[in-house]
């Protein structure tokens, strides 16, 4: 011991760097991880709490009683966090699909590669470039049922609106918000596929025609396998974004009429930042982390399962 | 090439380009229509497309009384102060990820990318208790923090991917020279990359920018964003859409100018680089 201590400085530094070199990589990751990690420990530890004390913000900043499971049975009990939990898999389910089977029309579309198309795939990604937010904006006011634009074309070709609104009727509101999203993300598959699929080999797409293989059959058969890493990826994130889906909710419809639009996302604001339940929020909090983490787990397994890093 | 189906098949293209950008970008240019028409024909039946162009809302949200003028400001610093944080920790860990053999790549790796799909809201309840406690409350800091969770994994594999594309034996032959590693990162590599960090540092931005939850919950009055502001004017009744539609385009515009620059590299940065593009 004492022989280290009296070792003198200019013996430390190989010591040292040999310990830095060894762990180089870990080092360099390490701020990151650390980082992350106190992010995001804090809130579930807080919430894991918090989810067995009756709390209510309103009433006190301490938790009120210890109450155990109460707050779980109260949440999976609740009507509207099963709605909500029902909305969401219809919005995460039907928005992926939509959107993912529209933009390979059209990135099959610009492949044609005709002159002046390159402006149309340029200037397709707009939308998606937006604020969620501020696309809630847009299609509250294109949904307007006086004056919205959207509500004006479906008239004017005789379809039936509801006098209250296409996002004031409990029929076509969740189908509303639906399509708003549908409009931010569709381009967003259009440009990525669009960009894979021109990375496909043109060879092997001319010995498959040579074998008089029809167009669908490339495609299903060749182009799609091609891009499959792609596409594993593309839909594992919009799926777990439009799962997510709160900012354009809280401006497009704040969850209803009644729950008909109310996504896990909003029902979490509404418990926690409107009634200040903080109790029942980090309950539902925590049935939702749970759920995403089977469902990205469940997704990563199987999608990444083969691949190599 | 010009037989009659060959011509139906291009003019159906053209047709469908056509079609695709009036759904996609109309509504985007009605949006803009809002913004300098006069107010009182903003919901008119049937919608007017033609009017006398005023730049009133413009002038009412920026100079008079102009209050999303600060709301502007107050978005650059912290979408700005998001992406300057998220470097020194991104950086590091991407060279990391990409230049060495280390166990649990692939783990790290979909750590990460699990953590840009955590549902944000989840975190936001604990965030403002601790925050108010903390007495950090309607601070950029506490914004810009915060959206570190999001801008660092981000960063990290999009970094990642440009620096994968730098060829290893540069590298080798400084190593060989005696060159130490810190070296050989911070004279060879980052240099070379310098590109991708900035690339990097644009998507990490508009990401920074576009998000509404943090500061919906963690901003005050006086550090409120743009998007929060756009909700001001919805918390109050009357005719405000004008106002709404001018604050909505100002926050359109940066990340819509990044996009069309970057033009090269937006999929690779929709896609946290792990499509080239």
């Amino acid at each position: 011991m004492s022989a280290t201590i009296a070792r003198s400085p200019q013996a430390l530094p190989p010591a040292r760097r040999s310990f830095v070199r060894r762990n180089l990589p870990y080092l360099l990751i390490a701020p990151s991880v650390i980082m992350l990690l106190a992010l995001i420990a804090y809130p579930l530890l807080f919430a894991l709490r918090s989810s067995f004390y009756f709390w209510n913000l309103q009433i006190g900043p301490e938790p009120q009683a210890f109450v155990g499971f109460d707050n779980y049975v109260q949440a999976f009990n609740a009507f509207d966090f099963q709605d909500a939990l029902v909305n969401t898999l219809i919005l995460s389910i039907a928005g992926t699909a939509i959107e993912f089977v529209l933009g390979l029309s059209i990135a099959l579309l610009l492949l044609r590669a005709l002159p002046g198309m390159n402006v149309v795939r340029a200037l397709l990604i707009l939308p998606t470039t937006i604020a969620p937010i501020v696309v809630g904006f847009l299609f509250r006011y294109l949904y307007d049922p006086g004056g919205g634009l959207i509500t004006w074309l479906l008239k004017s070709t005789g379809l039936p609106i509801p006098p209250e609104g296409l996002l004031g009727s409990p029929t076509t509101a969740l189908a509303a918000v639906l399509f708003a999203d549908v409009w931010q993300w569709t381009p967003f598959f259009a440009i990525v596929l669009y960009a894979s699929l021109l990375s496909v080999p043109d060879e092997i797409i001319e010995a498959a025609r040579l074998d008089r293989a029809s167009a669908w059959t490339i495609l299903m058969r060749i182009k799609l396998p091609l891009i499959r890493r792609t596409a594993v990826i593309i839909v594992m994130l919009r799926f777990m974004q439009l799962f997510n889906t709160f900012d354009t909710v809280l401006v497009l419809t704040r969850g209803g009429p009644g729950t008909s639009t109310r996504t896990l996302g909003y029902s979490l604001y509404e418990q926690g930042l409107i009634n200040f339940n903080i109790g029942l929020v980090s309950a539902m909090t925590w049935i939702t982390v749970l759920i995403v983490n089977v469902i990205v787990a469940l997704y990563v397994f199987f999608a990444f399962r083969n691949e190599e890093w | 090439m010009s037989s009659p189906k060959a011509r139906f098949l291009t003019a159906l293209t053209y047709a469908g380009g056509l079609l695709f950008l009036a759904v996609f970008i109309g509504p985007i240019l009605w949006f803009l229509a809002l913004a300098i028409r006069p107010a009182d024909t903003a919901f008119a039946m049937p919608p007017q497309f033609t009017f006398e162009p005023t730049l009133n809302a413009f002038r009412h949200i920026l100079v008079d009384p102009g209050v999303n003028g600060p709301q502007v400001v107050n978005s650059l610093i912290v979408a700005i102060g998001a992406v300057v944080l998220n470097l020194p920790f991104s950086v590091p860990a991407a060279y990391a990820l990409s230049r060495f053999k280390l166990r649990g790549k692939k783990h790290i790796m979909l750590w990460y990318l699990g953590l840009l799909m955590a549902p944000p809201i989840a975190f936001l309840i604990p965030y403002f208790i601790l925050i108010t406690r903390i007495g950090l409350q309607g601070s950029y800091f506490s914004m810009v923090l915060v959206l570190q969770t999001m801008t660092i994994p981000f960063s990290v594999w999009l970094m990642k991917s440009f620096i994968d594309e730098v060829p290893a034996e540069l590298e080798e032959a400084a190593r060989v020279d005696g060159a130490r590693w810190f070296t050989i990162m911070w004279r060879i590599t980052l240099p070379i990359v310098r590109p991708g960090i900035i690339v990097t540092s644009m998507f990490a931005f508009v990401f920074a920018w576009n998000n509404a939850a943090f500061p919906l919950v963690l901003s005050a009055r006086s550090t409120a964003t743009l998007p929060i502001g756009t909700l001001g004017y919805f918390a109050t009744s009357g005719v405000t859409w004008n106002f709404i539609a001018a604050a909505a385009v100002l926050a359109m515009i940066p990340p819509m100018i990044i996009f069309l620059v970057f033009d090269r590299y937006v999929v690779r940065g929709l896609t946290f680089g792990s499509v080239k593009g």
